[in-house]
């Protein structure tokens, strides 16, 4: 079995496709062989004919067991250098030999009295991740030193950053050298450094990211919200809508934007919902208070407020705090839908893509007529809120915009 | 023309007698005799009225030696076995380490122990006690390795106005040579780096330093890996500074010792490591030692008990791999 990667130890044959007598030629492949990494040929080292198959489908053999045996004239066997079973023994008594030679040497240690011992053949490397446990069963940057970690602090590294690494330590975790490696790597690329705003959103995904965040969607007309929209005097974006049926369906049941801390889940004190905003380089979410306390109409003020104080980056700490949920209208970027992610200390966000004309069956005109339709996406924590709890919320939020009269 | 580790001994308790007319040695049948190991061989010759013979009462010596040191005395007194000195344990741990800080007198005795296994030695004459002195305030314990440190750490444990063990390795007495008794006169409490390398370290003293530079020259050859090996050469005071920078060079410990695996020197140095230099570390510290048994006396159950080279190898496989 030959040497077939750096880290390979064994192989397993999975295909033999010469037979005994068969005349093989230099690189032809021979068997078919399969790694933890990949599937790759044996090929023959020299033209001969094969004499001896030891090797059998389906079966594990560690690198340089021998697989077989091949007939070969004298001058091949010069023309290739290949090992014959004879130069192969030859090897074999020499390494004894050189053994004994180094237990000489080492029991001249021992010859104080005249009197010495046998040491015991220094055991055989077994290329294994066994010996002290890594603190985790799975592979990755999952187990990370106290070196690493200093290290890491150091450069202003988290986990994230070394999902590109791939570990060479004991169960495939990232060591430092791994880690120094990757650093000189990345050095030879261009680079730039990140703004603080891409910075403070990449922090505050990368800590959402750590709970099962899972999302679900469904359609929604807008006919009736365009509708209303056009009579009203102070016009409310179709934001401002989502926003406040958002609001007043989590208020009917708000133990989904709870946020589970332990064994505890903390409900929601006011119904305060964020906004997405994107800015330069980023993405701003100020918090509207009281949502369900307020009309359509009052909102649209405020809601001007935020927008164009985020946009002009001035925004105090206190404009952001507090949310209970966001809503993000992703349909201003042309998109249809997406997958939100929620801010790290919120449970829910509710997104909105651009709203499209599309035919939609209608029973009492037996006809398809035309309709304004936008999808809805939830994105929940699925620690707090399964599926079925979300969906509920969704549907009320699809009714809710059906009668935006009542918004 | 070359030195023993237990020239060195005999040589500097010679230069002592010589130099300073305070020194005198006292110890059983270490006068006509020279010694159990040759260590004062023709020393009574030269001083026969300081180098004296002694009852075979290790207790009695330690008391004899403790009240000669408080009448302004520097006396060395040899237990024949490491092992035995457990005899004199209160004289040393109660009276000699506590006097100073009781009376403010101090009591500047030495005490030589041959330490450590050779083989066919058994359980009585093979213990390292090291550990069990260190663990008391008011001692030196010192473990040198090579022949100059033998020779200065003895002349210098000797100087010092505090109690000293002074642990010489049996196994190094004839062993271990060197071409002469000068060494770099690194004084008591600081460490040596022995070799220098990258990918761990082996943190140990007196002959166990020897197996480890050996264990480090085979993996070396046998896959490139850089061990760097340091000498404690004292192991109270526990120069922390040198293995925590050593630490902090590679990322990985192994704790190397002679003695009982349970507590002792190897424990302390890891328990410092881990609380000192916890963000240096890249694998959990190892420690080796002898097994947990009395020391055997057949050749081969001694080898099996003790690190060697290939226990330490595989030690340092293990840590390497994680």
């Amino acid at each position: 079995m030959p040497q077939l990667g750096e880290s390979i130890a064994e192989a397993t044959v999975v295909r033999l496709m010469v037979g005994v007598g068969s005349p093989v030629i230099t690189d032809q492949e021979v068997m078919e062989v399969e790694t933890n990494k990949a599937t790759m040929g044996v090929t023959a080292l020299c033209s001969g004919v094969l004499d001896e198959l030891r090797a059998e489908e389906g079966v594990s053999y560690a690198v340089g067991t021998i697989l077989g045996i091949l007939e070969v004239t004298e001058e091949e066997v010069v023309r290739t250098g290949v090992d014959t079973i004879e130069s192969l023994e030859k090897k074999r008594q020499q390494e004894v030999t050189d053994e004994q030679n180094v237990k000489g040497e080492q029991n001249l240690h021992f010859a104080v009295d005249g009197d010495g011992y046998e040491e015991a053949a220094p055991p055989e490397i077994v290329p294994s991740v066994r010996g002290l446990s890594v603190p985790t069963g799975t592979m990755g940057a999952h187990y990370i030193s106290p070196r690493m970690r200093a290290r890491m602090d150091e450069m202003g590294l988290r986990e994230a950053d070394l999902s590109a690494i791939v570990g060479t330590g004991a169960g495939g975790r990232v060591t430092v050298d791994d880690l120094e490696r990757f650093l000189d790597y990345i050095q030879t690329w261009p680079s730039s450094n990140a703004s603080p705003m891409r910075l403070a959103v990449a922090d505050a995904m990368r800590r959402s990211w750590t709970r099962p965040l899972a999302t679900v969607g469904t359609s929604v007309g807008l006919d009736k919200l365009l509708a209303h929209r056009r009579i009203q005097t102070k016009k409310a974006g179709p934001t401002l809508y989502l926003l406040r049926a958002f609001a007043l369906a989590i208020k009917e049941q708000p133990e989904v934007a709870g946020f589970l801390i332990g064994a505890k889940v903390v409900h929601p004190r006011s119904f305060d919902i964020g906004v997405a905003v994107a800015v330069e380089d980023g993405v701003l979410v100020p918090v509207i208070r009281q949502v369900d306390q307020k009309s359509l109409v009052d909102l649209v003020q405020e809601y001007d407020d935020l927008v164009d104080r985020s946009r002009r980056r001035r925004l105090t700490e206190a404009d952001t705090k507090g949310g209970i949920a966001t809503v993000t209208n992703f349909g201003t970027f042309g998109l249809t839908w997406g997958t939100p992610i929620p801010l790290p200390n919120e449970t829910l966000i509710l997104g909105i893509g651009a709203g499209v004309k599309k035919p939609v069956w209608s029973e009492t005109l037996s006809a398809f007529v035309p309709a304004t339709e936008a999808d809805l996406e939830m994105t929940f924590d699925h620690r707090v809120v399964d599926g079925g709890g979300a969906g509920l919320l969704l549907r009320r939020i699809v009714a809710l915009l059906q009668e935006p009269e009542t918004l | 023309m070359s030195v023993t580790y237990i020239d060195a001994i005999r040589e500097a308790q010679e230069t002592l007698l010589r130099e300073d007319p305070r020194v005198f040695l006292y110890g059983q049948d270490i006068a006509a005799f020279g010694g159990a190991f040759k260590a004062t061989k023709g020393l009574a010759e030269l001083y026969p009225d300081r180098v004296l013979d002694a009852p075979i009462s290790e207790d009695a010596m330690a008391g004899m030696a403790i009240g000669a040191a408080l009448q302004g005395m520097r006396p060395i007194i040899e237990m024949q076995f490491a092992d035995f000195s457990s005899i004199a344990f209160n004289q040393i741990v109660n009276h000699a380490a506590t006097h100073f800080y009781r009376t403010g007198m101090p009591v500047p005795i030495t005490v030589r122990l041959p330490s450590g296994g050779t083989a066919g030695s058994g359980p009585f004459h093979s213990q390292s006690m090291e550990a069990i002195y260190a663990h008391y305030p008011g001692v030196v314990v010192v473990t040198p390795a090579t022949v100059a440190d033998a020779y200065s750490m003895l002349i210098d444990s000797v100087k010092l106005d505090d109690p000293v063990i002074f642990c010489e390795h049996k196994f190094l007495y004839r062993w271990l040579k060197a071409k002469s008794f000068q060494g770099d006169g690194l004084p008591i409490g600081k460490a040596r780096i022995t070799r220098t390398g990258r990918h761990a370290t082996v943190v140990t003293y007196s002959a166990m330093v020897h197996e480890a530079v050996r264990a480090a020259e085979r993996l070396q050859k046998e896959s490139g890996w850089e061990i760097e090996v340091v000498d404690l050469r004292s192991v109270k005071p526990l120069d922390i500074d040198t293995v925590l920078a050593s630490v902090a060079r590679t990322g990985r410990l192994l704790a190397l010792g002679e003695a009982f695996p349970w507590g002792g020197v190897t424990a302390e140095v890891v328990s410092r490591v881990v609380a000192d230099g916890f963000h240096l570390l890249e694998a959990p510290p190892m420690r080796l030692n002898s097994r947990d048994t009395p020391v055997p006396y057949h050749p081969k159950l001694w080898a099996a008990h003790r690190p060697t080279p290939e226990s330490i190898c595989d030690s340092l496989r293990k840590l390497l791999s994680y």
